[in-house]
């Protein structure tokens, strides 16, 4: 799944916490180091290819993920691999 | 009420029910908030409570329903992003029930704006085998956002009945009861990705008309959540709960039934009936005496706290709907991450300031064992209810908002201090913080009336009976001298380190079976002038964090175990003695006066 974070589209590829608010971009994949947090956020559609807004980023992060509004922390935010649209 | 849509037509062939020895039993599943709880109380008849926010269902509802003419069993159960891999307690609960014989079909019930998340639960939902079909709910709001269902094709792909509904509304229940007799196992890829399966299947069935979406609503979304507009609206909130529960509710209807109604009308008649009718002393007092179930139980119960419950279920009820509850999860999460919380526990919290027994059963949507027992204990500890809020109100509010500020302030502090140590004593960990926020909405009128009506009557079931218990025990302990003794007793504490008045300790022994109890017994004794403005704001911050009432403590016990339950009680009463104790000294060498 990691493959598909190709070089040549690195400079778009994103963390979600790094997207300023109204940035619109499609998830590549979620970092798994935790397989809890992967497969919570996979259960509220957070998967590859599905389209994401940043919405808010303080005091919290908030973003929208196809028609979902998900608030989280920072350290969720960061295991979202974007890439920008 | 909707029973009568659910008759069978007087066209039909037979109008004879059909009754099995086993009823057809069908659960409801799906995502959080998607309306399963709307959809059971349309076929049913029975009222499970229907929020705007993730979680409000946390066990199984059952109820029967007819579907054409055949009576079933209807299951309700908590939402669920997931049947498979890590699931939360209340997924586990659901999970149970479609894989096991409790069901025999499955209907799943989808949020027709969230097709996508949909569709990957009936990945999993599929492989329990059970045949199911696909509620595509709330199909208005999907329509207004743009978003359209090809319905045919989704039902061709999933090989199951798929129907459209608007639950809140009543529209397409007779599609679904037809649908239901021709539920079947889904046709799902046996192996792969569910996820990109899902995502495929969605984009081919949905399309985005763009412009389609509700500006006012977003705006008010944007608003509420940015510290800069959302504080201030948050500060607006309390001020307007304050005033509708706090003014209105403790002070204006309270005034009405309790002093006109009861102190003048009731309260007199009863006595001069009893005083004619009965010729048995022990049973006049029993009833009218001063500790009758009339003048003292039913006074408390009817006068005092109904008017504050009521007003407090009504406002609460309107702002769970309006889905506001959740975004204060964003401003909390920092805070609460010190007492080893994430966001998300400020739905039980801010639950408990209904009823902190609801509230414990809430616990369950945490994510780990240890957020749930700093949740409980955090609850049975600092969340005054909505009755105990409201005398707090209404004593203090009488006396200065200094008052009110140091009680306040005192809980707080502890709360954080409690929470700062046992998010460091207890094993485990914290969770993610990850919550959805549900869609901003004018509350429907229907669903919040209902809503406070079930809650209230729900009060008048468990709280009304308590009282009276509790007002037949005080009278026995003080018929037979055993209250006399336990003041004695308790006077070294209540008198001495307290600095209460001796009468106070019956309030204690009151507040023991429930805390809104001894709060009204307070309430009486504050305006009676028995207690000073330093000895009120003592006697409640005890009565604020003292043992909850007995329904909390066995839903404590229920839900996590007898051992870590009187664990919980121990602890806390310990906390609640010794912070008054600390608190009577820290005043009194202050010398404040309020």
């Amino acid at each position: 799944m990691s493959s598909m974070s190709s070089v040549s589209r690195s400079d778009s590829l994103r963390r979600l916490n790094t997207l300023r608010p109204g940035q619109r971009g499609v998830v590549v994949r979620v970092a798994c180091e935790d397989r809890g947090r992967a497969e919570r956020l996979a259960s509220l559609g957070v998967t590859p290819g599905a389209a994401v807004r940043l919405l808010q980023r303080f005091p919290g992060f908030v973003f929208q993920c196809d028609q979902t509004e998900l608030a989280v922390e920072l350290g969720v935010a960061r295991a979202i691999l974007v890439e920008l649209r | 009420m909707s029973c009568s849509a659910s008759l069978p037509s007087s066209n039909a062939s037979t109008p004879v029910l059909t009754l099995r020895a086993h009823p057809r039993r069908i659960a409801l599943v799906g995502n959080p908030n998607v309306g399963k709880s709307a959809l059971f109380g349309r076929l049913t008849g029975r009222y499970a409570v229907v929020s705007n926010y993730p979680g409000t269902t946390v066990a199984l509802t059952q109820g029967r329903a007819l579907v054409g003419r055949e009576v079933c069993d209807l299951i309700d159960t908590p939402g669920v992003n997931a049947v498979d891999g890590v699931l939360s307690e209340d997924e586990a609960i659901t999970r149970a029930v479609i894989t096991s014989d409790r069901a025999d079909v499955v209907a799943q019930v989808a949020d027709a704006r969230n097709i996508r998340r949909a569709l990957m639960l009936t990945w999993q939902v599929a492989r329990c085998g059970k045949p199911m079909l696909l509620v595509l709910n709330m199909t208005d709001e999907a329509r207004a956002h743009g978003i359209d269902i090809d319905a045919a094709r989704l039902e061709e792909a999933l090989g199951i009945p798929v129907v459209e509904t608007v639950a809140t509304e009543g529209r397409g229940l007779d599609d679904l009861r037809r649908a239901l007799g021709r539920a079947r196992a889904a046709h799902v890829p046996g192996d792969g990705d569910g996820a990109s399966w899902a995502h495929d299947l969605a984009e081919s069935v949905r399309r985005i008309r763009p412009h389609g979406r509700r500006w006012v609503q977003e705006a008010i979304g944007r608003a509420v959540r940015q510290p800069p507009t959302g504080l201030p609206i948050l500060a607006g909130i309390l001020y307007l709960l304050y005033l509708f529960v706090g003014v209105f509710g403790a002070q204006t209807l309270v005034g009405l039934v309790e002093h006109d109604l009861f102190a003048r009308w009731v309260n007199p008649a009863a006595i001069e009936l009893a005083n004619r009718f009965i010729p048995v002393a022990f049973v006049r007092d029993l009833l009218v005496g001063q500790y009758g179930v009339i003048t003292m139980g039913f006074t408390y119960a009817i006068g005092i706290v109904l008017p504050v419950v009521t007003t407090f279920f009504l406002m609460f009820g309107w702002l769970e709907d309006s889905g506001y509850i959740p975004r204060l999860a964003i401003f909390c999460d920092r805070l609460f991450r010190v007492m080893g919380l994430n966001g998300k526990a400020v739905l039980p919290m801010v639950l408990g300031l209904g009823c902190d027994t609801m509230a414990t059963m809430t616990t369950r949507i945490l994510g780990t064992r240890k957020e749930r027992v700093i949740a409980v204990l955090l609850l049975a500890l600092g969340i005054p209810c909505s009755a105990q809020l409201a005398t707090i109100l209404g004593i203090l509010g009488g006396i200065s908002f200094a008052a009110l500020l140091t009680l306040f302030g005192v809980v707080v502090l502890q709360m954080f201090v409690v929470g700062f140590l046992a998010a460091r004593v207890l094993p485990g960990e914290r969770s993610d913080f990850i919550l959805e926020l549900p869609p901003i909405r004018w509350p429907s009128t229907r669903n919040l009336l209902r809503k406070t009506l079930m809650r209230v009557r729900w009060y008048l079931g468990e709280a009304v009976p308590l009282f009276l218990i509790g007002t037949v025990v005080l009278f026995v302990l003080d018929r037979t001298g055993g209250l006399q003794v336990l003041v004695r007793l308790a006077r070294p504490v209540v008198t001495g380190l307290l600095g209460l008045p001796a009468s106070a300790a019956q309030v204690f022994v009151m507040g023991f079976l429930r805390r809104d109890y001894g709060a009204a017994g307070l309430y009486q004794l504050a305006h009676a002038h028995a207690l000073t403005s330093v000895q009120a704001v003592v006697a409640l911050t005890v009565m604020t964090l003292f043992v909850p009432c007995v329904a909390n403590v066995l839903m404590i016990v229920k839900e996590q175990g007898l051992k870590a339950g009187l664990a919980i009680l121990g602890f806390i009463t310990v906390v609640a003695l010794s912070t008054g104790v600390a608190l009577n000294y820290v005043l009194d060498v202050l010398g404040v006066t309020f």
